[in-house]
């Protein structure tokens, strides 16, 4: 299965932007999906290398035209879902 | 801890399939040829532990040497990526 986000040695991405403005997080949400993935890790709900796998099976558009930290929180919800943490859809209709 | 079955300086291909699931080898790097640089020690296989399973075998990871010209058809430099021993296969020499 070709993966979106192997892209190595891949033309057309334009230059990797490697400034660093020593910000971790730009927004608290992101602060809270990194709190949300080490509290789930350590509970053991999933391990960090299905969480790669999330993140490396998202819909090649939606990964495109997600953030860093959007990409997170997407694996998360999906790793939940399919763990039976969470039913499917239990999040949509949510506001905030 | 048995011998590794690779030692330094051997000559490995890594396998030239795209697998259904989370792995270490990226494209641009499947089906070359490169050197064996040295043993990174062992550690779970992400390819396994990637889909919730707790069977995951322990393997020698090795980083492997490859000349940029094998892996991108130009270049003078090297790129040394660290490769679980499942990825890869002695390379015989009246093959290449």
């Amino acid at each position: 299965m070709a993966r979106i986000n192997d892209v190595g040695g891949t033309q057309g991405f334009g230059p990797i932007d490697t400034t660093d403005d020593a910000e971790p997080f730009h927004a608290d949400w992101e602060a809270r999906v990194v709190g949300l993935f080490n509290a789930l890790r350590g509970q053991g709900v999933f391990n960090t290398n299905e969480f790669r796998d999330a993140i490396e099976s998202m819909e090649p558009r939606e990964y495109l035209s997600t953030s860093y930290y959007e990409r997170w929180f997407l694996a998360i919800c999906a790793l939940l879902e399919r763990k039976g943490v969470l039913k499917p859809g239990e999040l949509e209709g949510l506001d905030g | 801890m048995a011998e590794d079955r690779f030692p330094p300086g051997t000559r490995v291909r890594t396998f030239h399939h795209d697998p259904p699931h989370h792995t270490r080898l990226p494209r641009y790097a499947r089906g070359k040829r490169g050197v064996v640089v040295e043993p990174e020690g062992p550690a779970e296989l992400a390819d396994v532990s990637a889909q919730g399973r707790a069977d995951a075998p322990v393997e020698q990871i090795y980083a492997v040497r490859f000349a940029a010209r094998d892996l991108w058809g130009e270049g003078d430099h090297h790129v040394v990526l660290d490769l679980w021993e499942s990825y890869l296969e002695e390379d015989p020499a009246d093959e290449r």
